[in-house]
């Protein structure tokens, strides 16, 4: 029997083309319009030429210097924060290690969007909490200001740096401590051994916990949206998000920045790879070292306290300045002035328009998640397990989606959408569909990890004991990946009702969701209303996250 | 032998992995009932050629034949799956599933083949019993030592009584003193069950010890086949010479053929005349014969290769004590029960028969 | 007020004939309901159960709005999309562009997109009998594609608790003080309004205004509720084409704010509804349209929105300067209001730091 024409390998192909279809089709859709010369909204383009990409150059210079510099300034301190944190919670003996790993990986799942409407709310120039406590104590003039480049760079950097953090520890806990110990044996002496044992070692994980950040926060959006466009910093996310939203839409525009987007960051993904020497984005759970401890003596719970602000900053501060802001009438950090009220609650679960939001995203999450993992299942299986033709290819498209920005994958959907024969624009099927293929990346991932860790010979197994392709799967494969699926349904759960990137381009009036809501709401309801919407979508958000932590407990996850 | 008897066969199988040959052009048969050992260095083939028989590694070119069934057959594009082969096998790492309780284990081959509930717990009993894990029969698998998984592993692969059980290094995760045992074991099952087995590993000492016949294996080639004393007895190269316990490699020239059936007469590169045997049709060309260690008398011995011999080293390995000595063929090692110690520096008298001196073929 | 509308009505009549579209009819028998009369089908209206809506109106006022509309009828479900005037054409368009026929009925505040619309066929024609009501200025010729819905104007508001009384400005020219650098705000260039006050205001001030305006680095802002939200918490001193309806909504929540009508006048824009051919849900769309432009819904629109009513029978809002007290600046060519569009957007960005 020819291998390629089992069950198996039509399921392969029929996936293998599905797969294509999600992911590249839109791309293919985005960068033929980027070549639309003439009437933006021609489809297809009546004239062809280069000329949007030349206006990129020519007219949007500053933007790109903005993406740049903001990208770069935000990246220097997310590797600085997450740098330090793996320091003290790999190398040295601070108190409560375990505990702080944990809440390490809070504001990952802080969206940033949350976390900019709070630090607007913080340190807004005038009325920023900080500033009103500053000048009520008797300053003059505004102690911070957001609203400027470093504002936006401070935000990604703060819900970026755990990233950084994760990575990077990683890097730290796969390296042999014999290796240190090895040249402390020898004689060299502690710091003598940091710079030129541990530090060089280290170096690969952290440049490649850079690059990736880097790449990140190229395509960044949520803090330019809120924070950059009051301060007049147009970076290439919004400026793509303005094209499409004036009269006439200027398609094509968007479509070469976005394209550019997405080359740069594909290229500096593929350096990443190439670095860190993967042959895949997937998780492979090497051997984790126990490294050894330095002891800080009192210096330790000094070190301790740098976590906590860490955290402090990046989650307690803004949700406690969100929580104010909702329960207040009109935002202030004077609490003698503050008239207390319930109704930016009662508003935001009564507006049916909230409501709705806040049903379609649950409900896109739940069927996402729960529609998504088994085809990814599937995917993961064919990709890690088969020996099938064609699963490199599948690997590859299927971890695509995580070089596009989401903006501009949004983009190329929307396009693409606009102009293809079934009428699913402005349904919740194509968010669906939308969420699905870019949360591809993040299931996959997940399911692979867990999926590598099933030894091979556990399937094998099965085979050998008689039982054929699909009752191997049900009866050894699943069982085994269901701490893995459940970890894998929160995850995808999560990131369906935070998204933001792409819901805002395919929503329509019967479509909306709560992520853009609440930046609708920013623009053109009062602030106190849009804090109360925030903090409801990330109470959905914590609810999923304890259950998450509680069923991965102990078990260390890489977020690359 | 009637071809009735034979269970497992294999013709000229090439195995492939990208630009590497693993396997290259390998062919063996498995007679009924037989335990036949592939035995080798790691990467010599053993592992991919015991795979390739169960389905799991696909083959390039070649046969293989099971119980008079093709499986697979590269010319005619003929490859049964797997799960339709009927043969079981025992994985190196045991592969007991953790989510199942031993129990849930043992009977898996046995629902997939849709038996009845009594039929099943009666035959999981029994093979439980066999391995004397009945009173473990509800643990979760996942809370067994690691001695406990390989009889799990075991009573599984027999449970649904296959003609054909594949062992990939079953023990070479346990320690030295439990594999003895295991070692034991798994030979009286194997006797007492009457079934075909074909058994993969690295130590020679566990070859030897439980096979029928043995096949000793070298990057992706057969080197030799033959029952165990055959393999020690009559090493047929330097490299089966050498794997296979310990041996002395003299190199020489032969001069000429004796007057006794297959025996020579060798010229070590010292000058020294030896008496040869050759298990091989005699080419004259040969250049090396092998000696093995245990085989050397030390002291008096009516033996035809006799030369004096000062003892340079002693090493004491409990069960036998190692001498190096300085003789003039070079530096002879010799085995020796730890009986008669011969004190460091002492001359010996070194003699051993012409049959243990081994021409190598090549 | 009448000087500028007068102006504008010759060249509207000037302008419609030669695109051909046939002049409509009221129904026969127009059925009585409560306050208004209707040519709709009621029964089929509520067997449809649904109505959207797109306009440019801050989210909280239309769900206002939307309510009041749908305690009449409340087997029809109301649903909105909230967008300023340029994102919300450009969705409108790329939506049809799709065959994806979701809204009943549009507002845009920029006219010339809404005559753009017409010529290309997007609107339906409906004569509501309420449409009589409307001065032929603020309706299509012919009668039913599409109708002023309320009058929207542009002044100077600031905060007295930041800024003097004495020397908050009086004049438009008085904006260019550079004491007002990086401290005044506008709308985006994609808003109807801002589009006016430019249009406007250019030949009567000059070409230099701008210009110099543009060295005062006013930041640009979406919705007037966060232009106004701004003055309150003191970001900003100044909005510059303060929306009057805005400055009463906020003054009514009790917001510390002040408004200026300058001498030379307030550019003043139409919020203008219209049936979409080809909606969804027909029948409640001329129910709607019939129950918006009568006395009742305009009230309804008033109360939710603190908008002046085009019609003359309905009051202004509560606290607010009546239509006929201000000196209203309305562009008088509504086409070549649209042929600038593109010129002012691009120079509005560029003044605002939207783009290079």
């Amino acid at each position: 029997m020819r291998p390629g024409f089992t069950s198996q390998g039509l399921i392969t192909l029929a996936v293998l083309v599905i797969v294509a279809f999600l992911v590249l089709l839109p791309v293919v859709f985005l960068v033929e319009e980027s070549l639309n010369t003439g009437d933006p909204m021609a489809f297809p383009p009546q004239e062809y030429g280069l000329a949007n990409y030349v206006a990129m150059f020519e007219e949007d210079l500053q933007v790109i210097i903005n993406t740049v510099v903001i990208a770069v300034a935000a990246t220097v301190m997310a590797v600085l924060i997450g740098f330090t944190l793996a320091w003290i919670l790999t190398r040295t003996n601070v108190p409560g290690r375990e505990k702080l790993e944990r809440l390490m990986e809070l504001p990952y799942y802080m969206t940033p969007l949350v976390g900019a409407l709070a630090w607007a709310v913080l340190a807004s120039p005038r009325s920023g909490f900080f500033n009103q406590i500053w000048r009520w104590a008797g300053g003059t003039g505004d102690l911070f200001n957001i609203y400027s480049m470093f504002g936006i760079a401070w935000i990604m950097a703060l819900f970026e740096g755990t990233v950084a953090f994760v990575m990077i520890s990683a890097a730290m806990k796969s390296m042999d401590p014999a290796l240190e110990e090895s040249a402390r044996v020898i004689g060299a002496s502690k710091l003598r051994t940091a710079l030129t044992v541990t530090l060089p070692l280290v170096m690969p994980g952290v440049l490649g916990a850079t690059l990736f950040v880097f790449a990140e926060m190229l395509g960044s959006f949520a803090a330019a949206l809120v924070i950059g466009i009051p301060a007049r910093v147009y970076v290439i996310t919004t400026a793509i998000w303005d094209s499409t939203l004036s009269y006439p839409p200027a398609y094509g525009r968007a479509s070469a920045m976005g394209l550019a987007l997405f080359v740069v960051m594909f290229a500096m993904l593929t350096f990443y790879r190439r670095m860190v020497g993967r042959g895949s984005f997937a998780t492979i759970t090497g051997k984790a070292f126990r490294p050894r401890q330095m002891d800080m003596g009192r210096l330790a719970w000094l070190l301790f306290g740098v976590c906590a602000l860490y955290v402090f900053l990046a989650v307690v501060l803004p949700i406690a300045a969100l929580l104010l802001t909702s329960l207040e009438r009109f935002a202030t950090a004077l609490l003698h002035q503050a008239q207390f009220t319930l109704a930016n609650y009662e508003m935001a679960l009564a507006l049916g328009p909230v409501r709705t939001a806040l049903a379609n995203s649950l409900l896109l999450g739940f069927g996402v998640a729960s529609v998504g993992v088994i085809i990814m299942a599937l995917v993961v299986w064919i990709i890690y397990r088969s020996q099938l033709v064609g699963r490199g290819s599948i690997e590859y498209l299927v971890m695509f989606p995580q070089a596009v920005p989401r903006l501009v994958f949004g983009l190329a959907l929307l396009w693409a959408w606009l102009n293809m024969p079934i009428p699913i624009y402005g349904t919740l099927w194509l968010l669906a569909l939308a969420y699905f293929t870019v949360m591809l990346p993040i299931g996959v991932r997940t399911l692979a990890g867990v999926v590598l860790q099933v030894d091979k010979s556990l399937e094998e197994c099965a085979r050998v004991c008689g039982a054929g392709w699909v009752y191997q799967l049900r009866t050894v494969t699943l069982p085994l990946l269901k701490p893995g699926v459940i970890a894998a349904w929160l995850l995808i759960f999560m990131a369906c009702v935070r998204e933001l990137g792409v819901s805002v381009f395919l929503m329509g009036p019967n479509a909306k969701v709560i992520a853009p809501s609440i930046v609708s709401a920013f623009a053109s309801s009062g602030i106190e209303l849009t804090a109360a919407m925030a903090l409801i979508q990330t109470f959905t958000v914590v609810v999923a996250l304890l259950i998450l932590f509680r069923l991965t407990r102990g078990m260390t996850r890489e977020l690359t | 032998m009637s071809a009735g008897a034979l269970c497992i066969e294999l013709r000229d199988l090439v195995i492939r992995y990208g630009e590497v040959v693993a396997v290259n052009g390998v062919s063996f048969e498995v007679n009924r009932g037989e335990h036949v050992t592939l035995l080798g260095p790691s990467g010599c083939g053993k592992t991919t050629t015991l795979r390739a028989i169960a389905g799991l590694e696909q083959p390039g070119a070649g046969t293989i034949s099971i119980d008079g069934q093709v499986m697979y057959d590269a010319v005619r594009r003929h490859n049964v799956p797997t799960e339709q082969r009927g043969v079981s096998m025992v994985f190196q790492s045991y592969a007991v599933w953790p989510h199942m309780t031993v129990l849930g284990n043992v009977a898996y081959g046995l629902k997939v083949r849709k038996q009845s509930g009594a039929d099943i717990r009666a035959k999981v009993e029994r093979v439980l019993d066999l391995v004397q894990m009945r009173h473990l029969a509800d643990r979760p698998a996942s809370k067994l030592s690691g001695g406990q998984q390989q009889r799990v592993a075991l009573a599984r692969a027999i449970a649904f009584s296959p003609t054909v059980v594949l062992f990939d290094e079953p023990l070479s995760n346990l320690d030295a003193k439990l594999r003895a045992e295991m070692r034991l074991e798994l030979r009286e099952l194997q006797r007492q069950l009457g079934i075909t087995s074909v058994y993969v590993t690295h130590d020679q000492e566990e070859a030897l010890a439980i096979s029928d016949r043995v096949i000793v294996m070298n990057v992706g080639a057969i080197e030799q086949i033959g029952t165990p004393e055959q393999i020690y007895n009559r090493p047929r190269n330097r490299f089966v010479a050498d794997f296979v316990g310990s041996a002395n490699l003299i190199r020489g020239r032969v001069r000429e053929p004796l007057a006794a059936p297959k025996t020579l007469a060798f010229v070590a590169e010292g000058g020294h005349v030896l008496q040869a045997t050759a298990a091989h049709v005699l080419r004259g060309n040969e250049t090396e014969v092998a000696v093995r260690t245990a085989y050397i008398e030390l002291g008096k011995a009516n033996n035809v290769n006799q030369m004096p011999g000062t003892v340079r080293r002693r090493m004491f390995h409990g069960d036998f004590v190692q001498y190096v000595v300085d003789c003039p063929l070079g530096q002879m090692i010799v085995r020796h029960p730890p009986t008669n110690l011969v004190a460091e520096g002492d001359g010996v008298n070194l003699s051993f028969s012409p049959e243990h001196c081994v021409l190598l073929e090549d | 007020m009448r000087v500028a509308v007068a102006a504008g009505m010759a060249v509207l009549l000037i302008g419609l004939p030669s695109w051909g579209q046939a002049q409509g009819k009221v129904c026969d028998n127009p059925r009585p309901m409560p306050g208004f009369k209707s040519c709709a089908d009621v029964e089929k209206a509520e067997a449809e159960g649904a109505f959207v809506l797109y306009s440019t109106d801050p989210e909280a006022g239309q769900v206002k709005l939307l309510a009041s509309f749908n305690k009449l009828f409340p087997k029809i479900k109301t649903s909105y999309v909230r967008l300023q005037a340029g994102a919300l054409y450009a969705k409108v368009l790329s939506e049809r562009q799709a065959k994806s026929y979701l809204v009943d009925v549009i507002q845009i505040s920029d006219m010339g997109m809404i005559l753009d619309f017409q010529k290309r066929g997007g609107f339906r024609q409906y004569v509501s009998p309420e449409m009589a009501a409307f001065k032929p200025e603020y309706k299509s010729q012919p009668e039913g594609y599409w109708t002023w819905g309320s009058i929207i104007m542009g002044g100077i508001a600031y905060n007295p608790n930041n800024v003097s009384a004495a020397e908050a400005p009086k004049k438009w020219e008085d904006l260019l003080d550079p004491k007002w650098a990086d401290a005044v705000n506008v709308k985006v260039s994609n808003s109807g309004l801002q589009h006016g006050v430019y249009y406007m205001l250019k030949p009567i001030l000059g070409e230099e205004y701008f210009k110099k305006f543009a060295a005062i680095k006013p930041r640009a802002f979406d919705s007037y509720v966060q232009q106004y939200g701004r003055l309150v918490d003191g970001q900003d001193k100044i909005i510059m084409g303060a929306q009057y309806s805005g400055y009463i909504e906020f003054k009514a929540k009790g917001a510390p704010l002040a408004f200026v009508f300058p001498e030379t006048g307030v550019p003043a824009v139409s919020e203008t509804y219209g049936i979409v051919a080809d909606g969804p849900h027909p029948n409640a769309a001329e129910l709607f349209m019939d129950w918006f432009l009568s006395p009742v819904g305009q009230q309804a629109l008033s109360e939710a929105l603190l908008l002046h009513s085009p019609r003359a029978d309905v009051p202004a809002p509560a606290g607010s300067v009546p239509l006929k007290d201000m000196k209203l600046l309305v562009p008088a060519d509504w086409n070549d209001f649209e042929k600038s569009r593109p010129e002012f957007a691009k120079e509005w960005d560029r003044i605002v730091g939207a783009r290079r």
